[in-house]
């Protein structure tokens, strides 16, 4: 762990339960997290769905590098958390002093760089069945799959659910319902509540080529 | 150790596509990044310089390169896999910042692009989106995390649409952490419905004793009898049939099953019959549920109510004095109605209002 004694000034501590900041807020600020966990989860209809439980020494909120984009999710502690906050002010006297944090920040960039860049690419599949289609494949190249593999063949399961894959083709939930539907119903796919899984990653692989403008 | 490798002119070092660990750097010769343009679809060429890494955020990311590096004229490049890239850049730090800002640049690039597409086909503005996150910490119940997100609110959006609306569900989220507690008491009304027809909530019976209707009542739910029938009564209140809800507040009391629903059911009537507009009936009821009780949970709010009822009536004088009894109270704990009195003794002592 770095030696981050000169940083104390930039420490917060949350007690569990406080948010630490809500989607949709403004934010400037990104945290490097030192002791307990937090959760990462998002607002969907009448629900919160957990995303993801961070623990030291992950970071979060790293997107707060987009001036004035909106949080993408909420940060809730868990435990009592102690965070380092960081904003763009302080940010690289921290990152010159601490090389780990800067490396982890650095991978933490090409992921996100990557998942927009995949997500774009979805967004700009015309055909609403090559969108979410899309979406499976870019799951599955993300090695989200969590089972599938020489064994099964072509199948895949995937953790995800149906507002998930409304999320990431940008599409109402109802259009992804249909779809989806429509899918099983040519069974391309089986829908469960936790889980889809597609019965030939490879048949969706051609038929997301044979609809992207070449 | 980094290994040297030597390219000769019109070579490839990698393909679009492939999957690999290695990292490069170039030393000398020249080298040039082709790809397709994810916008435009144009194919594009990016020429690397000397000293400069490539190949970095595929390998470091795991995923498939995305674009053909090719070779122009014979080069050498020195070859890292990550952990050799890793103990390099940590003892360069300045070579990690140099990238930091390149691939913060590339990400607010892609953001803005990907924004730009969604800006069609989903359009949840930021503030909407804050309220509304706001409102399920409040309707769940999670009022210190409704108190953040509605406070927030009001720091960004303090003339916003929602404004008026949030600052009421601070009041309640406030009101609600104090009286009940986290996780607790009956589910606040989220007054959408009334929202949406343009009622008039400041001055009508927005209520924590509200609830949500029973369609949106988790499943699962053990409730006694008793509190069964009185959230049933509570979601006629709160969709404004005021006569049904009343009839089943009074069967609650008549039936006096469970003293903690006898309690609130007998305030609730005073507040359904304020609605119906029989004021006098409601200072009645009150006046008398104050007698039988004076420590009713719901003490402050009937004294509120009790006030508002006089306003009605045109009695200013006596609707005041319920205010300053209220303001005079040691009540901390319930200061959405400690507002509400203020308001309505500011309004009447100023001659604007009865």
């Amino acid at each position: 762990m770095a030696d981050l004694a000169a940083f104390t000034r930039f420490a917060r501590t949350y007690q569990p339960g406080e948010l630490i900041f809500a989607e949709y807020e403004p934010g400037d600020s990104f945290y490097l997290i030192q002791g307990g966990r937090v959760k990462i989860s998002k607002i969907v209809g009448e629900l919160e769905k957990t995303i993801d439980i961070l623990q030291p020494p992950e970071i979060f909120g790293e997107m707060a590098i987009l001036e004035g984009a909106p949080r993408s999710a909420t940060a809730q502690a868990i435990d009592t958390v102690k965070v380092l906050e960081f904003n763009r002010a302080n940010f690289e006297v921290l990152m010159m002093g601490n090389p780990q944090i800067a490396l982890r920040l650095l991978k933490l960039f090409t992921k996100r760089i990557w998942d927009q860049k995949r997500r774009f690419m979805i967004l700009t599949l015309d055909d609403p069945q090559a969108r979410i289609a899309d979406v499976f494949l870019m799951l599955y190249e993300t090695n989200a799959a969590v089972s599938g593999g020489e064994q099964d063949g072509e199948k895949r399961e995937f953790k995800v659910t149906m507002e998930d894959v409304s999320h990431w083709a940008g599409m109402s939930d109802t259009e992804v319902q249909t779809i989806l539907n429509h899918f099983a119903n040519q069974r391309r796919l089986e829908v469960y509540p936790d889980r889809i899984v597609v019965k030939n990653i490879n048949d969706f692989i051609r038929f997301v080529n044979s609809r992207r403008k070449k | 150790m980094p290994k040297v490798g030597s390219y000769r002119a019109n070579s490839v070092i990698y393909f679009q596509g492939d999957v690999s660990d290695k990292v490069f750097i170039l030393q000398s010769g020249k080298v040039s990044l082709n790809y397709a343009d994810i916008e435009t679809g144009k194919e594009t060429r990016e020429v690397i310089q000397t000293g400069e890494f490539f190949g970095v955020k595929s390998a470091l990311g795991k995923y498939p390169r995305e674009e053909n590096a090719l070779v122009l004229s014979d080069a050498q490049v020195l070859v890292f896999n990550v952990p050799e890239f890793e103990v390099f850049a940590q003892a360069n730090t300045r070579i990690i910042m140099k990238m930091l800002k390149v691939f913060s640049n590339q990400l607010r690039r892609v953001h803005k692009q990907v924004e730009n597409l969604l800006e069609k086909s989903e359009a949840q503005s930021p503030e909407y989106g804050l309220f509304k996150a706001g409102e399920y910490y409040l309707k769940s119940r999670q009022y210190s995390q409704g108190k953040y997100v509605f406070s927030r609110y009001l720091t960004y959006y303090p003339a916003g649409k929602l404004a008026e609306q949030a600052s009421r569900y601070l009041e309640m989220a406030e009101a609600g952490s104090v009286k009940y507690g986290d996780g607790r008491g009956p589910a606040p009304l989220v007054a959408e419905a009334s929202a949406r027809t343009g009622r008039a909530t400041a001055e009508s019976a927005e209520e924590l004793v509200a609830s949500v209707p029973p369609a949106q009542r988790a499943p699962g739910d053990t409730l006694s009898g008793a509190a069964k029938d009185y959230y049933d009564a509570v979601s006629l209140f709160s969709s404004e049939r005021y006569k049904e809800a009343l009839a089943g507040f009074k069967r609650i009391v008549e039936a006096n099953e469970d003293p903690e629903y006898t309690m609130k059911a007998l305030y609730d009537m005073g507040r359904c019959l304020y609605m119906l507009q029989q004021y006098d009936l409601t200072i009645k009821h009150f006046t008398q549920l104050v007698q039988t009780y004076p420590k009713h949970p719901d003490l402050i709010d009937t004294l509120y109510w009790l006030g508002q009822s006089y306003e009605r009536k045109g009695d200013a004088e006596r609707a005041k004095g319920f205010y300053k009894k209220i303001l005079s109270m040691e009540n901390d704990e319930d200061a959405s109605t400690r507002i509400k009195a203020t308001r309505s003794l500011r309004q009447l002592e100023g001659g604007k209002h009865g």
